[in-house]
């Protein structure tokens, strides 16, 4: 073939030109990944992600992977079934906490002055990262749902132990027994205060004491399996390449 | 680098007006620096979408079908510029506009569906992202033989679906005039939003036939 036929003109070029498709692709990934899961978990868990008096040991624990483990499972069905990059939920979750942090630094903090320890992120990584290294490792999509979506439940209140401990230390305030994270919702008041925090631990699960985190790490663990199931099919069909015919439109 | 300069300037005029006049609707000084941006920005993206749209459409080639390999890899290249600006648009809107504005009525009691946070959010950096998403669209219609089939199922969820996020702001709207909810982020009320942002996974489509397209190019005549 003549060289004018060709798209270009030597490997040297045809690696420079694939190299810098492969960043732009990433940013473009990165990026539409970052707002559709943001705002996804924003409107699913946010309110247990903005506020350290959320951040309580039952329904944080349950409602955060469960709603968490959606967009990591479809990302990893395309790039891993389609480019065996097992990077898809850590791609995921480095997006999702770039987007909270920048979010709760410039504007929790610096537009509506929330302090930084009252609304940091939950920490998701260590569940991302042993999610894609089951799928690495074990190459398969049903043990990545049942021990990856599992693990996915239980390491969520570990991973976030070290930053919330401090804040579930109790406090004795006006004679009334509260952790130091109550204490900060106490004082920072929302436009929904206080029926705005009646959400947080209600139920009779408290009275289990300290099997409360673990129970409902647990049951997040079950119900993160069957959302990854459901997510990952989600995503094998946001990977199709078809076309509707212009005769059919 | 264009929308981070535009969103730094828009980041700070928030910062600004919004506590000096974005507090009370019916104050002389919100109608001076919330409506009259909102009509001003409404105005423009009006303008902007129908001449952006109207100049690639009237653009088009007409032979896209004949055009040389390096040619259409110099498109492929304008198509990921596109796509770039796609991203980056929706990471200002979904992301860093809608969680803020999350925390802007958590500070403060709305008395209007046109709160600075919505002026900003709803009405400016959502139409942002629409615009951009529709242009690569018709740019990739109209100068890609890769697309000259038919259309593209997860580019149309891609860019409709987000683009249905703004229709969504009318059951937002009358939701917040029916109920109060101060300001439960995860209300059912939200969901629609949810929805939607979950078309932003057909990039994943898109990227795919892309590669596939990218890769017979650059594989051509290399042998």
């Amino acid at each position: 073939m003549s060289a004018s036929q060709s798209a270009v003109r030597s490997r040297a070029e045809a690696v420079a030109v694939s190299r810098t498709f492969d960043w732009m692709i990433l940013f473009v990934l990165f990026t539409a990944v970052l707002g559709g899961y943001h705002i996804h978990y924003m409107l699913t868990g946010g309110d247990w992600d903005f506020w350290s008096d959320w951040k309580d040991r039952r329904l944080w624990v349950t409602v955060a992977p469960i709603v968490s483990i959606t967009f990591p499972a479809a990302v990893q069905a395309c790039l891993w079934w389609r480019y065996r990059l097992p990077i898809g939920a850590t791609l995921c979750v480095l997006a999702l906490l770039l987007g909270e942090w920048i979010n709760r630094y410039m504007n929790f903090w610096g537009w509506t002055y929330f302090p930084v320890n009252f609304c940091f992120p939950s920490q998701l990584i260590p569940g991302a990262i042993v999610l894609d290294v089951i799928l690495m490792l074990g190459g398969s999509m049903t043990l990545t749902a049942v021990v990856g979506g599992l693990a996915w439940g239980l390491l969520f209140y570990p991973g976030n132990w070290p930053v919330i401990a401090p804040l579930h230390v109790p406090v004795e305030y006006n004679g009334m027994m509260f952790t130091l994270a109550d204490l900060q919702g106490y004082h920072y008041v929302r436009t929904g205060t206080p029926e705005y925090i009646r959400m947080v631990e209600k139920g009779t699960l408290r009275t289990f004491g300290k099997d409360v985190a673990p129970v409902s790490a647990f049951f997040s663990g079950f119900v993160s399996i069957i959302i990854y199931f459901l997510w990952h099919f989600f995503g094998r069909w946001f990977s199709k390449t078809d076309f509707i015919s212009d005769d059919a439109s | 680098m264009l929308y981070l300069v535009f969103y730094s300037f828009i980041r700070w005029y928030e910062g600004v007006y919004g506590w000096s006049a974005g507090l009370d609707s019916f104050a002389p000084e919100f109608e001076t620096y919330w409506m009259n941006m909102l009509y001003i920005e409404l105005v423009l993206e009006v303008v902007v979408s129908a001449a952006l749209w109207g100049y690639i459409w009237k653009s088009r080639d007409r032979k896209v079908m004949s055009i040389t390999p390096r040619e259409e890899l110099r498109r492929h290249f304008t198509h990921w510029t596109w796509l770039v600006m796609y991203g980056w648009a929706i990471y200002w809107g979904a992301s860093y506009f809608t969680e803020q504005d999350g925390t802007w009525h958590q500070t403060i009691v709305r008395d209007t569906d046109f709160t600075p946070s919505h002026i900003i959010e709803f009405y400016l950096s959502y139409p942002i992202y629409i615009i951009t998403g529709v242009s690569a669209f018709l740019y990739a219609k109209t100068r890609l033989p890769t697309y000259s089939e038919g259309l593209h199922l997860m580019y149309l969820v891609a860019v409709i679906g987000p683009f249905m996020i703004l229709p969504n702001v009318g059951l937002n709207e009358w939701g917040h005039t029916f109920w109060f909810m101060e300001e439960l982020f995860v209300a059912p009320l939200h969901y629609g939003f949810v929805f939607f942002g979950w078309a932003a996974l057909a990039i994943m489509g898109v990227m795919n036939t892309e590669v596939q397209a990218i890769g017979k190019l650059l594989k051509k005549d290399l042998a």
